[in-house]
């Protein structure tokens, strides 16, 4: 039932509002998905290198620091990591990988789309590419397809379920 | 005011040693499940939001232990070694603040300046939380269910990723359940014994999606009593209902075949009213007049009506004359005569046709019977008794049963004559023969002199009704005296005596000493 509503979001041309996607249990699913994906890579350490760098989001929380920060802040960073994210997963598409590891890219690729559609249902503002041209300050490298779905894991069951945990849409009339 | 200010600082101290000492249990039992659980050196588990790493060593080693940590592989930083004995072992810990997570932690420990251990981890991942507070159990009011409830762990962010265990046994019996339960913090027992107390256990644990971790201790067990069992009024009206359809049920049943009940419960007394029509009823009992006035319709009636065994009568008949058996031919006719106007009646109840020769043959005795006793010899188609005294050769037919044709033989020594006849029922003809009868035979016969011939035979007519006679075994003495074969199976004394006989129907009293012959 869930992808029905999803497919049906992400059709272009439709002119309903979304609704909004509170229920964590849908990104509980995407997150599942992601430790498939990391597992199974976990175990290809050496075969899986790249010579490439992958840049990647930081993945840190001090629940503290992230506590003080507010709600654009908070979706500014999840926003830039996500498009971070699905650019570097993105890129192993080009290469020759094994079809285990091929379908956990187009996985992942595909769960990191329906969580852009979950934060547009969420009223999160989109993502903005910084302007001054330099790195952003939240970014870090990695050099191996294991690590950058390590960087992915973390990434979704940290900032991004923190963001939906607390989207203001998901409390309104909660005192 | 210093007073004062003392003592507050006095129960400030005791709040501060009662927290680090709840602490401390908390803290000691994680450590020493950690130790049987975790195989790494270094253990780490996350309390709160707070990252514990410790390891252990021997006591005897006096080393100085340094414990380092990075994230994502920047500077090092030192973190505080502290120690706890436990029995012959040091545990050495040291707690980072605010641990930062969903990043790769690096640890090392390093003893006397050289690496011991080194492990990196994500503290999210090794979440040890304590037991859930507040476990509540309460009857709902509905039998067999308690409800029960508790409170989350006091960790923000994380209260959606809780799983939980709840244990619920009746007390005294060591068989428990287990019930899993997510997110919720609350939970309805089903399926419990009414009027039963149960005890309660509860532990938690992150669910493994966003946060992972180890289960916690159980908390202290919480007792709850189940109501008792309540009959539910509408059940009970059901169960009447019910019970009152099943009891008309049965009634109709029991009347529809209530004769058929009855007759197999009570069964009629057979009574041949049904074969007499009208003789109780109209006749008042009164079989003669019954007879009389129903001679008519008696003759259509069917042989197999009367299906009673008749008695068959016993007669004994006399040798006198052998020819006596050959009726005149108009007593052949008078007898045709008798048959033919008894036609209804069974031949039971009708006189045999030789009882008219016999009447006849009686009352030629009785006018002269010195002829009579040498050829008498009564023939008939019925059971009878033939006397045979002294003959050893004689055949002797032991009847036991009545309706077989009753053949006794009183043999007497020389004589060999054997006759049979079939005895007359009703008939209480006596044939001829010599000597007297006992008086348990009823009978009537000629009051003549039977001439002796050597003892000679004895032949007497005996109705044999199978009720009015003594039918008893002979003893053995008797028997011998009788002759080997001789086995009578009536008790009947018969005297053969040359003197007359009495005709008038006065019984024969038994027993005279004057006269000797086979003794019943």
């Amino acid at each position: 039932m869930f992808y029905i509503k999803l497919v049906y979001w992400t059709c272009p041309g439709l002119s309903s509002p979304l609704r909004p996607i509170c229920d964590l249990r849908v990104l509980d699913h995407f997150i599942k998905e992601a430790w498939d994906a990391e597992a199974a890579l976990r175990a290809c350490k050496d075969a899986c290198s790249t010579a490439t760098n992958f840049t990647v989001p930081l993945t840190r929380v001090d629940f503290d620091v992230w506590e003080a920060m507010n709600i654009e802040e908070q979706a500014q960073e999840v926003q830039s990591g996500i498009h971070v994210l699905n650019e570097a997963i993105s890129s192993l598409q080009a290469s020759n990988q094994t079809d285990v590891l091929q379908s956990h890219i187009d996985a992942s690729i595909s769960n990191i789309a329906s969580i852009r559609q979950v934060l547009r249902s969420l009223s999160i503002p989109e993502y903005v590419p910084p302007t001054s041209g330099g790195e952003d300050k939240e970014m870090q490298k990695v050099s191996s397809i294991s690590e950058l779905f390590q960087v992915h894991i973390n990434f979704l069951r940290g900032k991004v379920r923190l963001l939906l945990a607390n989207a203001p849409v998901c409390h309104q009339g909660v005192s | 005011m210093t007073k004062m200010r003392s003592n507050r600082l006095k129960i400030v101290f005791m709040v501060c040693l009662a927290i680090v000492t709840i602490g401390g249990q908390h803290f000691e039992s994680k450590v020493a499940q950690l130790l049987q659980d975790e195989t790494e050196h270094i253990k780490c588990f996350v309390e709160r939001k707070d990252l514990t790493c410790f390891w252990e060593e021997r006591n005897h080693l006096h080393h100085q232990y340094t414990f380092t940590y990075s994230y994502e592989n920047k500077n090092k930083m030192a973190c505080a070694v502290s120690s706890l004995l436990a029995g012959n072992k040091t545990i050495f810990f040291c707690k980072l603040p605010k641990t930062p997570f969903f990043t790769t932690l690096d640890v090392q420990v390093l003893r006397d300046g050289r690496m011991l251990y080194t492990r990196s981890l994500n503290a999210e991942n090794f979440l040890f939380l304590d037991p859930p507070q507040n476990l509540t159990v309460m009857s709902s009011g509905k039998e067999g269910q308690l409800n029960v409830s508790w409170l989350p762990p006091p960790l923000k962010y994380m209260d959606d990723s809780m799983i939980y265990e709840v244990r619920y046994a009746a007390e005294g019996s060591n068989m428990g359940k287990v019930e899993v339960v997510k997110v919720s913090t609350m939970l309805v027992l089903l399926g419990l014994q009414s009027d039963t107390r149960y005890t309660v256990w509860a532990r938690v644990k992150p669910d493994g999606v966003a946060y992972k971790g180890y289960w916690s201790a159980w908390t202290e067990p919480v007792f709850g009593v189940t109501p008792p069992s309540d009959v539910d009024p509408l059940i009970v009206l059901l169960v009447l209902f019910i019970g009152l359809i099943l009891c008309l049920l049965s009634l109709t049943v029991i009347l529809s075949h209530h004769k058929f009940l009855l007759k197999k419960l009570w069964p009629d007394i057979p009574t041949p009213e049904h074969k007499f029509p009208g003789l109780f009823t109209v006749y008042k009992g009164d079989f003669k007049e019954w007879m009389s006035q129903n001679n008519g319709s008696m003759w259509g009636r069917s042989a197999h009506v009367y299906t009673e065994e008749l008695p068959s009568p016993l007669e004994v008949l006399s040798e006198v004359s052998l020819t006596s058996h050959g009726m005149s031919q108009r007593e052949e006719e008078e007898e045709k005569e008798s048959e033919r106007s008894d036609s209804g009646l069974t031949d039971r109840w009708r006189d045999p046709p030789h009882a008219h020769w016999l009447m006849e043959q009686l009352r030629a005795l009785q006018e002269n019977p010195e002829s009579r006793c040498q050829s008498s010899l009564l023939q008939s188609h019925d059971t009878y008794v033939t006397l045979n005294q002294g003959d050893n050769e004689q055949q002797v037919y032991d009847v036991f049963e009545e309706t077989l044709p009753l053949q006794t033989l009183f043999t007497t020594a020389g004589t060999s004559s054997l006759s049979t006849s079939h005895s007359d029922l009703g008939s209480l003809q006596q044939s001829l023969g010599s000597g007297r009868l006992s008086s348990r035979s009823s009978f009537e016969y000629p009051n003549h002199t039977w001439p002796h011939k050597g003892p000679g035979y004895a032949y007497m007519a005996v109705a044999d009704s199978g009720v009015s006679m003594d039918y008893s075994p002979m003893s053995s003495s008797r028997i011998a005296e009788l002759g080997r074969h001789r086995m009578y199976t009536n008790d009947y004394k018969n005297e053969i005596c040359p003197h007359k006989w009495p005709l008038s129907g006065q019984h024969i009293k038994s027993g005279s000493e004057s006269c000797t012959g086979p003794v019943w």
